[in-house]
């Protein structure tokens, strides 16, 4: 791989001895995909937050990390943590839990990671513009920034991600050259145009495709429709990135005559939502992931508003941002009633094995991971109809 | 001495366990003491060798807990590196090469692992040169040999046209020779060829040269060295004990090559 004198000096401890480990990382992991060079980022997004998914190998290099004296050098967002920071009892949280948790969030901070602590970064706390190089983590928040804004970025993972922001250089292969982003396969979609009709949409193309730049056609998705299916896509399958006709940045720039059109309508999304769907009734109820943004805030608040939560024995949890949550008052006022307003977290990432056996959510992408991650049985189902055993 | 890829900085020396899978490091290895789950074998203070990482992100971290432990492998050599155990070599200073087939590695082998200059070093075993050809005829069929229950290298075992090359000489130049040695067939430029493979035979360990020609309608006329010859298809060549060891990847790698 080409370093420039200045990569070399780095890589040779000339800026100290975190900023060379950095540099190793970047170019190891550029030498096994085949990367020329280095390529300067504009920002970073880290995963890695949690308690539950790093356990005290990742709370260790975290300080050790601190210890050498990294800092990052592009501006840097963290991935939600296991609990929020101040509500953290009411999600059945340990002391011990909490404290490791606190400590990984302090530790973040000293490297100079804005620890907003959300997997919607680009809805405002991080927002990169088209054609910006990143090194973006957290799959659902990648394939969004690639395929919707048109910024640059491979699946980081957490370490690399954090390597490249302390370098502020990520390594040059994959989907930051432009030929590397055009369409691999036609998706004919045939969907009701629902949030929760995009996630099985979602759900179904990962299943059929695995990996690839699907090109859809005749859909016409709004932010938070993309935010679903780009987080269903990148969890039942590997999709990094997508092209939607008329709709993404660089939709337009392909010729995709000759290229294979795979369909999705009612059987396919009978199949996807039958994958999901494995438990009868739920202990929890738990929306938002990707986290829930300012719009389907006010829709779930005037869905809620005038009604009643008559079984007092099902929780119900909604998972947003800091942020989002200081902006929608009068809403979260309506949703409390209901059950938390939990920010900077989820029941992913949270450590919700051991509390509940079965949880109910709108989102693809937690029916993936909700049972190997958590060990539950998943209902999946949009958002009314979850809500019609508490209301 | 065996070429392989630097992936990770640092030298070190010790014995192998070896797993002829993948293998993740979450769930596959306890970190506070580097015994392998379901398996009795330690990897701390180890080369250890698989084919390539699998699972959980969080496996880095894993292998971070291990070296806080003082329980780390000292090095580790895959066939092909990927993003889990490269981050956690890297992070914790583990010596990484990748690129060399684990067939050539034996559970207790003692071995040098330079991530450095990306080699891996047997030590008591000895690197022989040799050239490995693949001939193409016209109908798409390859030229396999059937070698003699006396050849001192995999007796009994079909091959391509291989033989030893010769002190300072090229590789390029000593398979044209072999191939004229033992075929009598003429050919100049190789159509495809691979850098080297590793095959472990005993303490010889094989550094196989592969070259493909396209050699038309010729026939070959065969010397003593070997007792047979037939022309087969290449979704033929099969990867078993009757064929010498990695032929069959080899001779698919050089056709996609040339496609």
């Amino acid at each position: 791989m080409y370093l420039t004198r200045d990569e070399e000096g780095v890589l040779a401890g000339e800026e100290g001895e975190s900023s060379r480990k950095a540099m190793e990382l970047v170019v190891a992991l550029g030498k096994i995909y085949g990367a020329e060079d280095l390529i300067d980022i504009t920002s970073a997004h880290l995963s890695g937050a949690s308690y539950k998914t790093i356990g005290d190998g990742g709370l260790k290099y975290l300080e050790d990390v601190v210890k050498g004296g990294a800092r990052v050098s592009v501006p840097s967002t963290l991935n939600p943590i296991g609990m929020d920071r101040d509500r953290w009892k009411e999600m059945h949280i340990s002391p011990a839990f909490a404290e490791k948790q606190l400590k990984i969030i302090e530790l973040y901070k000293k490297i100079g990671v804005a620890a907003t602590c959300s997997c919607t970064p680009y809805l405002g706390d991080n927002v990169p513009s088209m054609g910006d190089h990143v090194a973006w983590a957290e799959s659902s928040a990648l394939s969004f920034v690639n395929s919707y804004i048109g910024a640059r970025t491979n699946r980081e993972g957490g370490p690399g991600a954090l390597a490249s922001a302390i370098i502020g250089k990520t390594a040059n292969y994959g989907l930051h050259i432009m030929e590397n982003r055009k369409p691999s396969v036609i998706v004919d979609a045939d969907i009701d145009g629902s949030v929760f009709s995009y996630s099985m949409l979602g759900q179904a193309v990962g299943m059929a495709i695995g990996g690839g730049i699907p090109y859809f056609r005749n859909i016409a998705p709004t932010v938070d429709d993309a935010k679903t299916m780009s987080a269903a896509m990148a969890a039942s399958g590997s999709v990094a990135m997508y092209h939607v006709e008329d709709v993404t940045p660089e939709a337009g720039n392909y010729d995709i005559s000759g290229l294979e059109v795979i369909h999705i309508g009612e059987k396919e999304l009978k199949e996807a939502y039958d994958k999901l769907n494995t438990a009868d009734d739920v202990q929890l109820i738990a929306l938002g992931c990707p986290h829930l943004s300012r719009k389907e805030m006010k829709d779930i608040a005037a869905f809620l508003k005038g009604k009643k939560k008559k079984n007092k024995d099902i929780e119900i949890w909604f998972c947003t941002s800091s942020k989002v949550r200081e902006e929608c008052a009068e809403e979260v006022k309506i949703m409390e009633e209901f059950g938390p307003v939990l920010a900077d977290t989820c029941m992913v990432v949270a450590p919700i094995e051991g509390v509940f056996k079965r949880t109910g959510t709108n989102s693809a992408k937690a029916g993936n991971y909700l049972p190997t991650l958590c060990s539950q049985e998943v209902a999946c189902m949009d958002i009314s109809k979850l809500m019609e055993v508490v209301i | 001495m065996m070429q392989g890829r630097a992936i990770s900085p640092g030298r070190a020396e010790g014995e192998v366990v070896k797993i002829d899978g993948t293998f993740s490091f979450l769930g596959g290895v306890n970190a506070s003491t580097g015994e392998l789950n379901n398996d009795g074998r330690n990897i701390a203070g180890k080369v250890f060798v698989f084919y390539a990482g699998k699972g959980s992100t969080v496996g880095s971290f894993v292998m971070y807990d291990l070296m806080i432990h003082g329980k780390a492998p000292a090095a580790v050599v895959n066939r092909t590196a990927e993003t889990i155990v490269t981050t956690g070599a890297v992070i914790s200073s583990i010596p990484m090469v990748d690129g060399i087939d684990i067939d050539v590695f034996m559970e207790g082998d003692r071995v040098v692992v330079d991530g450095d200059k990306g080699t891996v070093e047997i030590k008591g075993t000895k690197t022989i040169g040799v050239v490995s050809s693949a001939l193409l005829n016209d109908d798409g069929r390859v030229l396999m040999l059937q070698r003699p229950d006396s050849a001192r290298s995999f007796p009994g075992r079909k091959s391509l046209v291989a033989g030893k090359i010769e002190a300072g000489e090229k590789p390029e130049d000593a398979a044209p020779r072999e191939i004229m040695e033992e075929t009598q067939i003429k050919v100049s430029k190789a159509d495809a060829s691979l850098p080297p493979i590793y095959v472990r035979e005993g303490d010889i360990v094989w550094e196989v040269y592969p070259f493909l020609f396209r050699i038309g309608s010729q026939a070959p006329v065969l010397n003593k060295e070997n007792v047979g010859c037939e022309w087969i298809s290449p979704s033929e060549i099969k990867k078993d004990a009757s064929i010498v060891p990695q032929t069959n990847d080899v001779v698919k790698r050089m056709l996609e090559s040339m496609k």
